[in-house]
């Protein structure tokens, strides 16, 4: 095994080109700062125009004229930056390499190109789902959805078609909804509370006013006569949309409202094509489909992977104000990365020996930062230092011991452990991850909390690299108990780092048992960076289950 | 990088003006970080975990680490126990710090041998984290020079003695949002003021103080429901037999997985779409609250362990006086206003930027977004730095 020294740095020349995928508000906002910075930029958009999949911006945002000229406005800027190259009507084919060194095909009608990119930016539209279905309604001159209405709004019409009509909305029923989609709602509301004679009734679940401006903006709409009515269960509308019937709260008793036209509500979703995206590019999805999973340390605009940023609809349903967020601070991750085009980088950070390397892939398909490559000639796996996050879920994983990260390697990390068995009795080895456990160790020791006089914590860069060799070695070289602890699920740095720690514990956990050893020997669990006192509360429960088994059979 | 480099002011040691900090000393510009109390972090790092088995994305944990980011940084220089007192424009900015009119917290007898010997006030003794233990702090310097100005002096908890009915600060186990957060991060769970037990039966009311006419509030604070939502489920889980109940008027969103999150709660605790008036006293410090029933408005008079009062964000106390020195604007809620529409940093003195709740209610994770944005646009202002 080779001992890896961190301090020894290396220059690794990256590409500084950036890809942006989509051009709707957030990928040319994202482009244009990008572009700005001096940075060449390709601007990739699937449909024949910039502007964002969605034909009504102004109503779709709540926008004012003189808004809807700063959209255009930053639209037509990005066309004409000297920086940016647009391709409309194109889509990603293929996409290889890893972070700084990505190598991008592109598809524009009839031609493909090949391209090489540092950064990837995702800036993928969201899409409009009306839900009628859900209130037993199909489309008609009585039943819209909310882009239709929009659309009848925006028509000089609107005042003459719907003065002395009764209009009712139906909201939150068919989804749980977002302020943008109540935001839509508030803003026709008010707009037809103000045609003469156009009664406004709301039927709606929860309000989402969790947004600027967005109670302000439902007071309007009541004080212009709008009613409201709030239902935790759906009221009852005929198939015909002639008649909803709902249980009024204040009367106690059924009524019936025979509106003249039904607004349904639109859900906004994230673009279908997110699936084939996230596969192209190796970045994980959340259960709803938007291209970054549910994970602290990814917000705002993080991935999993180095150098691919997501803005606007591609991580989340937002409005303009968090799109323009989103895209400034894209723009800065993007320079932080990027740089000059030259990276300074530790030189051991992860390391495979080719003697051992069977390029069996294990440490390609585990790797949670698609960190891992080859190339053909070699045919042995290689790290990218770069896309490294020496999590060490490689290193613990490869079949073949082939891989070493910098600072935590096999050697040192035992010598750790073994070397310090604590005074203390029992002897408790606590492998902690860096992120989570380890902070909350420190902070039990440092705020005077009670902790095994036993103790010793030993730092890991993820649960993910304690292997199942560390644990079964501390316990058979003094250690009384062993615990692994890793940060809560869907917390890990890496994705999957706690997801492999519980199982290797799982694996240790039987071997024990089937040794004759008792399984408490060995525990699993997950804390963050902050439960200075549920780290307390956990060692000392853990010292005290020790204490009832006696010292370790199991000491040389 | 040039021989002198440029310098921004922080004002506010918050998760905005942490996280705006990081992100400008990582650009190579050096940074005066200025804040008023003893601590950083502000309020989200007195904030708990709110993890069961799985991460609730409450964004309480990246204030630690963003807290360690910044003490551990060269080029950020933490002024804490101090305020600003002094503004003057000469291309740059020249300000005078003044000691800060926050009292620091007593110094808790007994945390230096044994936290158990009382963990909120030893918690609070020690900056509520492990990473400010080196903050040394109410020393003015002399004066900064400094080329642009991040004000991220954050929002205040609502003073919740306002709603007098709740008696809160009569009754013991009447508490805030912000109380039982704090009890969590020092004593593991949720336990009664009054006896130190676990309580059985808890409710929450939800927008005290936001959404409120009769006091002018006419905004929702982002953060309530998510917050109230997410501890009875920690509550929940250290207990599956505890009883909650929620008063609301609308559930807000908590994140992307809100359908899902709801759904649990809503198998998990009771929810009441009405807000309760008076909290009334009961033997062994319990509290008496009469409600509605939605389905048919039947009366009922509960009874409750601990009623936890869902404050919301309001406005800086010091909004006023900042606006003065600063020459920039409030909106009519008493939150800075930002001079654009979609640039919400944006205000209207040129070099001078927004981050976080100062410009209205925020949850962390969007406080975060917005300082990174502020920096980026001071960046920009300075012309790009390094």
């Amino acid at each position: 095994m080779t001992d890896i020294k961190q301090t020894d740095m290396e220059e690794i020349t990256i590409a500084t080109d950036v890809l942006v995928i989509g051009g709707g508000l957030a990928g040319v906002r994202a482009a244009a700062e990008i572009a700005d910075l001096g940075y060449k930029v390709t601007l990739a958009e699937k449909s024949a125009a910039l502007g964002g999949s969605q034909q009504n911006p102004g109503a779709l945002f709540g926008l004012s004229a003189e808004e809807q000229r700063t959209v255009a406005d930053t639209i037509q800027a990005v066309s004409a930056h000297a920086q940016v190259d647009v391709l409309t009507q194109t889509r990603v084919a293929a996409f290889a390499g890893v972070s700084g060194d990505f190598t991008v095909t592109l598809a524009t009608a009839g031609d493909v190109r090949q391209q090489k990119v540092g950064a990837v930016v995702v800036a993928a539209d969201f899409t409009l789902q009306p839900l009628n279905a859900a209130y037993g309604l199909s489309l008609s001159d009585g039943v819209v959805s909310q882009s239709q209405l929009d659309a009848l709004l925006a028509d000089k019409a609107a005042e003459a078609r719907l003065g002395g009509k009764v209009v009712a909305f139906l909201v939150g029923f068919g989804q749980e909804g977002n302020p943008l989609v109540m935001k839509r709602v508030m803003k026709s509301v008010a707009a037809l509370a103000a045609i003469e004679g156009c009664t406004v009734y709301v039927y709606v679940n929860n309000i989402k006013v969790a947004a600027d401006s967005l109670e302000k903006l439902y007071m309007e709409g009541r004080s212009k006569g709008a009613i409201y009515f709030k239902l935790t269960e759906a009221p009852h509308v005929s198939p015909d949309g002639k008649a909803i019937t709902y249980r009024d709260l204040v009367v106690r008793q059924d009524v019936e409202l025979n509106p003249d036209l039904i607004v349904v509500e639109e859900a906004l979703v994230a673009d279908a094509e997110n699936r084939q995206l996230a596969e192209l590019l190796r970045i994980d999805q959340d259960a709803w489909n938007f291209l970054q999973s549910d994970n602290v340390h990814r917000f705002p605009i993080q991935t999993n992977r180095e150098g691919v940023f997501v803005v606007g609809a591609s991580r989340g349903i937002q409005d303009l104000p968090a799109v323009w967020t989103d895209a400034e601070n894209t723009a800065m991750a993007v320079k932080g990365f990027l740089g000059n085009g030259t990276k300074r980088v530790p030189k051991g950070k992860a390391v495979v020996d080719n003697g051992k390397c069977t390029f069996c892939l294990t440490c390609y398909r585990c790797c949670p930062h698609g960190a891992i490559y080859w190339v053909a000639e070699s045919n042995k796996a290689i790290i990218s230092p770069v896309a490294c996050q020496t999590c060490g879920i490689c290193a613990s994983e490869c079949p073949m011991d082939a891989i070493q990260i910098g600072g935590f390697s096999d050697i040192e990390l035992k010598a750790e452990f073994l070397g310090n068995l604590a005074g203390g009795a029992p002897r408790i080895v606590a492998f902690c991850c860096q992120n989570s456990a380890f902070e909350a160790g420190q902070m039990a020791a440092q705020f005077k909390m009670t902790l095994p006089a036993g103790l010793q914590m030993v730092k890991v860069p993820c649960a993910g690299k304690v292997d199942l060799d560390y644990i079964l070695t501390a316990l058979a070289e003094g250690a009384d108990g062993v615990l692994v602890l890793t940060c809560h699920e869907g917390n890990c740095k890496s994705e999957r780092g706690n997801t492999y720690a519980s199982w290797r514990v799982e694996d240790a956990q039987r071997m024990l048992v089937e040794a004759g050893y008792e399984k408490d020997r060995l525990r699993f669990a997950t804390l963050a960076s902050n439960m200075g006192k549920e780290f307390s509360t956990l060692l000392l429960d853990m010292e005290a289950r020790i204490k009832e088994l006696g010292l370790s059979p199991l000491k040389n | 990088m040039s021989a002198d480099p440029k310098k921004v002011m922080v004002i506010g040691g918050g998760i905005a003006g942490l996280t705006a900090a990081w992100e400008l000393s990582k650009c190579g510009v050096a940074v005066d970080l200025v804040e008023k109390s003893d601590h950083l972090g502000g309020h989200a790092i007195q904030y708990c975990c709110k993890a069961t088995e799985e991460c609730r994305q409450c964004g309480a944990c990246s204030v630690e680490k963003m807290l360690k980011n910044v003490v551990e940084a060269p080029n950020i220089n933490v002024h804490c126990g101090v305020e600003v007192g002094r503004v003057a424009r000469n291309g740059g900015f020249e300000v005078g710090l003044q000691a800060s009119s926050v009292a620091a917290p007593a110094v808790a007898p007994g945390c230096d041998q044994r936290y158990e010997s009382n963990p909120l006030a030893c918690a609070a003794a020690r900056k509520f984290s492990k990473n400010n233990a080196a903050l040394d702090c109410g020393r003015a310097p002399a004066d900064l020079t400094v080329d642009a100005i991040i004000l991220a002096s954050g929002f205040a908890p609502f003073d919740a003695t306002r709603k007098g009915t709740y008696n809160y600060g009569k009754l013991p186990n009447v508490v805030t949002g912000l109380e039982l957060e704090r009890g969590v991060r020092a004593n593991g769970r949720v336990l009664r003021p009054s006896d130190g037990q676990a309580p059985a039966k808890v409710a929450f009311i939800q927008c005290v103080g936001s959404r409120d006419e009769r006091l002018g509030n006419l905004w929702c604070s982002h953060v309530c429901c998510p917050y109230a939502l997410r501890v009875s489920e920690l509550m929940k889980h250290h207990n599956p037999e505890i009883e909650i109940t929620v008063f609301y008027m609308d559930i807000q969103n908590t994140g992307n997985n809100f359908p899902a999150f709801y759904e649990k709660c809503k198998q998990d605790l009771q929810f009441v779409r009405n807000i309760p008036v008076d909290v009334y006293p009961m033997e062994n410090d319990r509290l008496r609250m009469r409600y509605t029933t939605e389905s048919d408005g039947t009366p009922v008079d509960a009874e409750f362990d601990m009623v936890v009062l869902s404050i919301g964000i309001m406005p800086g106390l010091d909004n006023q006086r900042i606006a003065t020195l600063l020459e920039i604007g409030l909106d009519a809620d008493g939150f800075f206003q930002s001079a654009e529409r979609f640039n919400r940093t944006a205000t209207a003195n040129n070099g001078i930027f927004l981050a976080g709740t100062v410009g209205g209610p925020k949850t962390i994770a969007a406080s975060m977004a917005h300082a990174g944005q502020a920096a980026y646009e001071a960046m920009k202002y300075l012309g790009g730095a390094e």
